[in-house]
């Protein structure tokens, strides 16, 4: 595995990545039902 | 003793770079708070969407210009090679900003600035939250600091309240829960959208860098909300096109963002984003301050004064608290800990990184500027004039006065954070 997908690998398990990603979605669906 | 442990960064050098991070927080909240004055100049009736993506689109040829300026192109494309997973991060953090700020827009018009800005002022506590778990700031802190950055930070929030009460001028539209979820969602959109800012400070990416890509992220969230907005490309245009006159206005007003932008990302390299995130918020006072005096907002509401008084007080004690509560060598170490864990888990260089953290430059030594850099700093210029050119300057009455301190005031500040910035780190 090239050092590019472990690093993508490694993006994917860490719950720090998540969390963002989570909190994105839910502004989103906070924007769509205000709106 | 540990072979991997790093190597403590001396003390003298880290007081200096605690410093400096200090003094970008300050530098960074004028302005932030500066960069409302523009956007004044916008009387016409245009959709506060619209008004937004053309502000980011400022803000995206500023962050494209500027580190082409200060750095160059060729320093950010090191800085992708060493840690290209981070651009991931840059994009989902402009995206994160731009859902927040349209929220933000929401928020006013339904409950007032009044309440909705306290609410997503909170953003500074929940970045305290964020780099207690995840990036070991204030570990090992001691008590005393932690009372000086977590009462600084509720202290501040108080005093926000307070201005923002004051200053008030939008009456609630009938929709307050739905207001209140909007301010409070922009509140942890802001808040959270530190974790990649710190993770990529840790990591080693320059901010420079790290903004490029961000406004990428923040362009096009932002484009797709104004589509959606508008009813799709055409309407929004067309919308544009009406407004062609005032749009410059809000390109300065997204420029200058950038700029105060620029020192806040520092601040959360150097002084953590618990420390970084409530200094910035001092942007709110500045912002109170162009109002009253350059614009002449509060004239004849004598009743607010001593609110505004009380409320400034709170924020300047606040910040003051938090500014003196900087980070010790053990608490330093400790973020060392978490980067050297960064560098670990993406298999970044640990020099790299080292270096990064203590504000040296990291690859090959800088360069002269190339064509790509002109080439991106002519083109920002020439929008930047393009739209100069079909301004319309409004009838307004400002206090000239006022205005020269203030622009003094925040150029000052530029000028010697700039300059200890440069000095200490060299823009690293």
């Amino acid at each position: 595995m090239g050092l590019a997908a472990q690093r993508l690998a490694a993006m994917l398990r860490d719950p720090q990545f998540w969390v963002p990603v989570a909190v994105l979605v839910g502004g989103l669906l906070v924007l769509q039902w205000i709106r | 003793m540990d072979p991997l442990a790093p190597t403590p960064v001396d003390a003298a050098r880290l007081r200096r770079l605690q410093v400096v991070g200090l003094a970008c927080g300050f530098t960074a909240g004028a302005w932030l708070g500066a960069a409302e004055a523009p956007t004044k100049m916008v009387t016409l009736g245009i959709s506060p969407v619209v008004i937004s993506l053309m502000m980011v689109v400022g803000v995206f040829l500023a962050r494209w210009s500027l580190p082409a300026l200060l750095r160059g192109t060729a320093a950010i494309g090191d800085d992708v090679r060493q840690a290209p997973h981070l651009v991931v991060w840059a994009v989902l953090a402009g995206c994160l900003w731009a859902v927040a700020n349209t929220l933000t827009i929401f928020a006013i018009k339904d409950i007032g600035l009044a309440i909705a800005f306290p609410l997503w002022n909170s953003n500074s506590l929940l970045g305290i939250v964020w780099g207690f778990v995840f990036f070991n700031e204030l570990r090992g802190a001691g008590w005393a600091r932690w009372a000086g950055v977590l009462g600084g930070a509720l202290v501040m929030f108080a005093g926000a309240g307070l201005l923002a009460t004051a200053s008030s001028t939008q009456a609630p539209s009938g929709h307050a829960w739905r207001g209140v979820a909007a301010a409070l969602a922009a509140g942890v959109l802001w808040g959270t959208m530190y974790i990649p800012y710190r993770k990529a400070y840790l990591t080693g990416m320059n901010p420079l860098s790290f903004v490029t890509f961000f406004s990428i992220g923040e362009l096009a969230m932002m484009g797709a909300i104004a589509i959606g907005d508008r009813g799709g490309v055409v309407p929004l245009v067309a919308e544009l096109g009406r407004a062609r006159d005032v749009l410059f206005w809000l390109l300065c007003g997204g420029f200058v963002w950038v700029v105060g932008d620029l020192f806040q990302q520092y601040a959360a390299k150097y002084v953590g984003i618990s420390r970084g995130i409530p200094l910035s918020n001092t942007n709110q006072l500045w912002g109170l301050a162009w109002g009253i005096l350059v614009f002449g907002e509060l004239k004849g509401a004598g009743t607010a004064l001593p609110q505004v008084i009380a409320g400034s007080l709170c924020m300047a004690a606040g910040a003051v608290a938090i500014a003196l509560a900087t980070a010790t060598a053990g608490e330093h170490r400790r973020w060392q800990d978490a980067a050297r864990r960064e560098g670990t888990r993406y298999g970044i260089d640990p020099a790299y990184t080292r270096a990064a953290l203590s504000g040296e430059a990291t690859g090959a030594p800088r360069g002269r500027r190339r064509w790509l850099d002109w080439s991106i700093m002519i083109a920002a210029t020439a929008v930047f004039v393009g739209f100069a050119m079909v301004a319309r300057v409004p009838e307004l009455a400002v206090n000239g006065g006022a205005l020269v301190g203030l622009v003094v005031a925040s150029l000052a500040l530029l000028g010697g954070s700039g300059y200890a910035l440069w000095r200490v780190t060299g823009f690293n």
